[in-house]
């Protein structure tokens, strides 16, 4: 039986002795700081609250932090400063993708996870990429265009 | 507000099951939405939670000697739909659940447990007669799905039990038939699904099932409806279509927009047999757009 919860966040090692069904997006965002990470609808709809657990895509607000023992997650601040995560970030500023914002930093998860896995995606496959994550704003074209814009410029980045 | 355990192995799983009948949560796509509270603050439940989602004798998918495949109860929507192993129909279903973060994190022990009735998992199971492995300190057990889910949120799950998986028989179809409507294309909860299979040889149908899926409190295989169909000649499909179309009808629930579901169901039934009649190319019967 577990007494502690022991896992990374962005490299960091991570020990929550606390109430394991608090929401992973809690624990990110409250007690370690990382407000990158939105909460929108907080029942695992819209995608903002984002993050990589484990190499795949979850939405960390319908996580108990008791479930996430022994894994590696990343969020919007864990990836900015690498090379695939400059590259999404450049694209979209230079495809216009964001307006509000808000939906962003968990666009950004989905086409790193997308990319990640698929370097050279259809439109079809980003739209499906990004299907999980609601933008209120731009109606999506300049986000899937600037997705497109990553795919191109990464180049061997995704392969 | 109950207490809530993180148990390492399946054994202490079973024994807090037992003792404390705390309840598993694995994904939280349904557990975890269905208690939240707001933004900072923990769901709390009225009983005993364990988290699960650790325990390694419930993943993986894999093959058995009789041909059959056994997920565990671990198992996401996304290795399932990924799975060579798993049947066209169960595949089909888990690749439309959601969008990709729930395919990542749901379980199928989860969409089998939570019983609702739009659940995308237990209709395609139900049409290849998968079991549920129930696992206690006192054993194991194996049921049909069908006999597991007594209705709307409703199982046949002791309270000393957990799903530990499910198993899906070996089956070689003719034609293949999967739809869910909902309203959008991802993060839809099901208006209605259909899944159907054939096994025609020499011109006769050998074997012809049929589930469908939000259309009652459970979902709706009618054998007799099946029976109307088998065989019978392909040939002979004008003639005893209306019959089982009408059969079929008569078995989805009047009570939730009957018309809407029966309508919809009946044009789907009788584009797959008309497929069948035509002497369509055997494999999945797409649907035109």
């Amino acid at each position: 039986m577990l007494s502690e919860i022991v896992f990374h966040v962005n490299g960091k090692k991570i020990v929550y002795t606390g109430n394991p069904l608090t929401r992973l997006v809690d624990v990110l965002r409250e007690d370690l700081g990382l407000t990158g990470v939105k909460e929108g609808c907080g029942e695992g709809e819209c995608g903002a609250c984002s993050v990589i657990k484990d190499g795949k895509l979850v939405t960390s607000c319908i996580i108990p932090v008791g479930a996430v023992n022994g894994s590696e997650i990343y969020t919007i601040e864990g990836i900015r400063d690498t090379e695939k995560g400059k590259c999404i970030i450049d694209a979209f500023a230079e495809g216009g993708a964001v307006q509000c914002g808000f939906c962003i930093p968990g666009m950004v998860m989905a086409t790193y996870a997308l990319l990640s896995s698929n370097p050279h995606p259809t439109e079809m496959e980003i739209r499906k990429g990004i299907s999980g994550n609601i933008c209120r704003c731009t109606g999506y074209d300049l986000i899937v265009e600037s997705i497109k814009l990553a795919s191109e410029k990464g180049g061997d980045l995704w392969a | 507000m109950g207490m809530t355990y993180i148990p390492s192995t399946l054994d202490e799983a079973l024994h807090l099951r037992a003792e404390k009948k705390a309840r598993p949560l694995a994904g939280g796509s349904d557990l975890m939405v269905q208690s939240k509270r707001g933004i900072g603050l923990a769901p709390e439940f009225p009983f005993d939670v364990m988290i699960i989602t650790g325990l390694k004798e419930l993943k993986g998918i894999r093959k058995l000697d009789d041909g059959s495949v056994e997920i565990g109860a671990l198992s996401t929507p996304a290795e399932i739909a990924d799975s060579d192993l798993v049947p066209w129909h169960v595949r089909q279903a888990a690749s439309g659940m959601g969008a990709i973060a729930l395919r990542n994190s749901a379980t199928i022990g989860g969409n089998i447990g939570n019983a609702s009735p739009k659940g995308d998992l237990p209709q395609p199971l139900i049409l290849l007669d998968a079991s549920v492995v129930l696992a206690s300190i006192r054993g194991e057990r194996q049921m049909l799905l069908d006999d597991f889910i007594l209705g709307s949120k409703k199982t046949a799950l002791g309270d000393d039990e957990i799903i530990k998986s499910i198993v899906i028989p070996d089956y070689d179809f003719t034609y293949l038939f999967y739809r869910k409507i909902g309203m959008r294309k991802a993060n839809a909860i099901s208006k209605l699904s259909l899944s159907v299979a054939a096994v025609v040889k020499d011109g006769e149908i050998i074997d012809f099932r049929a589930a469908s899926g939000a259309a009652g409190p459970r979902v709706i295989r009618s054998r007799d409806a099946e029976n109307l169909l088998k065989g019978h000649k392909t040939e002979e499909i004008p003639e005893i279509q209306e019959s089982f179309l009408d059969s079929w009808n008569n078995a989805i629930s009047p009570h939730a927009m009957p018309l809407y579901r029966r309508n919809t169901t009946r044009r789907m039934l009788s584009y797959f047999l008309s497929a069948i009649y035509s002497g369509k190319a055997e494999g999945i019967i797409e649907e035109e757009d």
